[in-house]
């Protein structure tokens, strides 16, 4: 009569031992068989606000791998992308930073945010074995004193700021400019310095505007706005919301403004949610969109694949993995260990790059970013976003 | 079955660890938090910061709504208060840890108490808005005042001790979770005292609390400032293990992640405070693992993320309809079914 509770205990407390020693026992073994392939790590927001991107950046990551390692991986090693959602949380981003690190050993690591990025700078310093890119294009990362292990891929915010103002300057010299930027990191991050900017193209800043990053209502910013009466209106911080609603208040009120926006609000998908108000949208954009028709072997081996419209954030994690094999390819080359500062060596040596028309132009990375970008402006007839200027080199 | 647990005297009644098996446990459970750190991968301990800073900040919710009966969703405002103090003094003046996290504590305790000024006249959602506007107060000087270091926040250098910089989650662990267990024990103790009956009459009957010679202000306060102590030490706990503190770390939401887990846990017990971060902490993590284990697990993580997400979702509602009174009343339950085992019945 004993014997049945007994054992029924038992093996509960087996299956517990189990449970416990599952989770803690993992990561020694997946270390013993991680052997010599070169693995990216990711904290990929593929649910939560960014969910829109983190889909996209994980396929990215994910073809540019497979096509790697079809063609026979990096002098004979094949790569390993392991992404984990984050949710766009800094502690599950660091949490899952930890998990894949722990069970593998990572050589390059894609981050989710700024946050993130500023959170595990220390650790990256400590463990020296990783180098890192991500979804963020914060001014601050760009500084490879404070962040030696990390780079962007693209401009920083101030850079995407100093491409459109370069733009502008050449268009209409002596026009004036209006900031509309959300309060946050995000939002605020290139106004400072890109108003000293402007003054030096010449360019006059008429008003800035801050609003809430979500707000609905913006009546009376557009009725300052509209009495600033800029030639250009560059909004920033934002994805989609309240753009529209300025633009189409603005439009109603007899604003001659040109609208322009930046990475995150570029993608050809989101600009075209905007609808009527979108037309002539303009922003700057580092890297050609799916559907150009301009040479680039590289978006037609993505075509191939993926025969649907593949977003801005797809071709951003697809250059950040092209550009961390690189640099690993380069490090290798050289018979150099595949520390994080070998491989940041490896990929500032980049000079002329060519990205197979990822970027219309070749690519020199001095430092942690690749300040390039072009202006482009959208056709709602087309439904496609088109080419405005030529690519500009800050 | 277990026996012989009766008390002969008040002392005996109002003993924290009642009996010798209950004593006996605890001591595993103290072994086994001092034997993790060397078994556990950086994940793991990782994972057991983070749970135990949680713990520490809902436990402290757990005195304002769980014991005293006030709605709070400034929970994660009181944290960032600790966080920021913290960053501060580490950055400006580079006093010890022990010094920054006190500081921390009692500048949140302040807060807490100005925000709860308004508890006597309003109760309930009303109150609970009233904490949801410290919350926008709190990030508004977050982003703007120059001391905060603005948008970008303050990042600063690890905690030392002995000169020894605590920059890995192992090193951490031994600063964060026995100040945890110092905050547990305090909590637990409060409510033999005088104070946390007070809080318990007020929870139950407000009037008749006063009827008694309970002065609400001052318990309500407080209590308020208890709370925000508790929050302010776990802000500051999390700032040394981040090491980067921004406005947009203390969001909304982690106030309400705060509550979630109180009442996931079961409000008004200590344990529950615990099972709560616990679980709200965890079991995201552990779906993961799940997700990692299925075959092709990790090719489908973009379908997975959002299901998984939703079985959490669906895990506390679960829990709220099957079990109002939260983990703490299954683990109970548990208890007593091993304590009259084999007499099931």
């Amino acid at each position: 009569m004993h014997n049945q509770p007994n054992s029924r205990r038992r093996s509960l407390l087996l299956a517990a031992g189990a449970a416990m020693a599952t989770p803690l026992g993992i990561p020694m073994l997946a270390h013993a068989q991680a052997g010599e392939d070169i693995v990216i790590g990711g904290s990929i927001p593929m649910t939560g606000v960014f969910a829109f991107a983190g889909v996209g950046i994980n396929a990215g990551i994910a073809d540019y791998v497979k096509i790697v390692n079809d063609a026979g991986g990096i002098k004979g090693r094949k790569v390993k992308y392991v992404g984990e959602d984050t949710g766009y949380k800094v502690d599950v981003s660091v949490a899952t930073f930890k998990k894949i690190t722990s069970q593998n050993k990572v050589n390059l690591y894609y981050g989710d945010s700024t946050g993130f990025a500023k959170t595990i700078n220390p650790e990256l310093d400590r463990n020296g074995n990783i180098l890192m890119a991500g979804a963020s294009f914060a001014s601050e990362l760009n500084d490879p004193k404070k962040f030696p292990n990390q780079f962007l891929v693209g401009p920083d915010y101030t850079e995407m700021f100093g491409i459109l103002l370069k733009h502008i300057a050449k268009e209409k010299p002596g026009a004036k400019v209006a900031f509309v930027y959300s309060d946050s990191e995000f939002g605020r991050d290139p106004i400072e310095r890109s108003e000293a900017e402007a003054k030096k193209l010449g360019l006059s800043v008429a008003i800035k505007i801050m609003t809430p990053a979500g707000s609905v209502d913006v009546s009376t910013e557009v009725i300052k706005l509209r009495r600033a009466a800029p030639d250009y209106t560059i909004f920033h911080g934002y994805i989609l919301a309240p753009i529209p609603e300025f633009i189409s208040q603005g439009k109603q009120q007899g604003m001659k403004s040109k609208w322009m926006g930046t990475f995150w609000t570029m993608d050809s998908s989101t600009v075209m949610k905007m609808g009527e108000a979108g037309d002539g949208f303009m922003g700057v954009m580092p890297f050609r969109y799916y559907y150009d028709t301009e040479k680039a072997p590289m978006l037609e081996k993505i075509r191939a694949l993926r025969p649907t419209y593949q977003s801005t954030a797809y071709i951003q994690g697809f250059l950040a993995a092209m550009l961390f094999l690189e640099s690993a390819k380069r490090c290798l080359d050289a018979g150099k260990p595949l520390t994080g500062a070998n491989l940041k060596a490896g990929l500032n040596s980049l000079k002329d790059f060519d990205t197979g028309g990822l970027i219309g132009t070749p690519i020199t990375i001095k430092g942690n970013s690749i300040p390039v970008g072009r202006v482009y402006q959208a056709d709602m007839k087309a439904q496609k976003m088109l080419p405005a200027s030529d690519w500009i080199k800050l | 079955m277990r026996i012989g647990t009766f008390k002969e005297s008040y002392v005996a009644d109002a003993t924290l660890f009642d009996s010798r098996t209950q004593k006996m446990w605890l001591a595993i459970a103290g072994a086994l938090l001092l034997l993790f750190p060397f078994v556990a991968s950086d994940y793991w301990l990782y994972l057991a910061c983070l749970v135990a800073i949680n713990v520490a900040s809902a436990t402290g919710l757990n005195i304002l709504t769980g014991y005293t009966g006030l709605v709070s969703l400034g929970q994660a405002a009181f944290m960032g208060l600790g966080a920021y103090t913290v960053a501060i003094l580490q950055t400006r003046w580079n006093l010890p840890f022990a010094v920054n996290l006190l500081a921390g504590g009692l500048v949140a305790m302040v807060g807490g108490i100005v925000v709860g000024i308004p508890s006597l006249r309003v109760k309930g959602l009303y109150l609970a808005i009233a904490t949801i506007a410290a919350s926008f107060i709190a990030h508004f000087l977050f982003a703007n005042l120059a001391i905060t270091g603005g948008t970008a926040g303050i990042s600063m250098p690890p905690a030392q001790l002995f000169g020894m910089e605590l920059d890995t989650s192992f090193r951490l662990y031994w600063l964060i979770v026995p100040v945890t267990i110092v905050m547990l024990i305090g909590a637990a103790n409060l409510f033999r005292t005088r104070i946390g009956r007070a809080f318990i009459a007020i929870r139950d009957r407000d009037i008749s609390a006063e009827v008694l010679g309970i002065p609400l202000l001052r318990y309500k306060l407080l209590s308020f400032g208890l709370s925000s102590f508790y929050a302010g030490v776990a802000g500051g706990l999390w700032a040394y293990f981040f090491r980067v503190v921004t406005p947009e770390s203390f969001p909304l939401l982690m106030s309400i992640f705060f509550l979630a887990a109180i009442i996931v846990g079961g409000m008004g017990s200590i344990l529950g405070g615990i099972l709560g971060a616990v679980f709200m902490t965890m079991v995201p993590e552990l779906l993961k693992l799940i997700v990692d284990l299925l075959p092709g697990g990790s090719e489908y993580t973009v379908f997975l993320s959002p299901v998984r997400t939703m079985l959490f979702g669906l895990l506390i509602i679960g829990f709220l309809v099957f079990e109002p009174l939260g983990l703490a009343e299954m683990w109970r339950r548990i208890r007593r079914f091993f304590h009259l085992w084999p007499f099931r019945n």
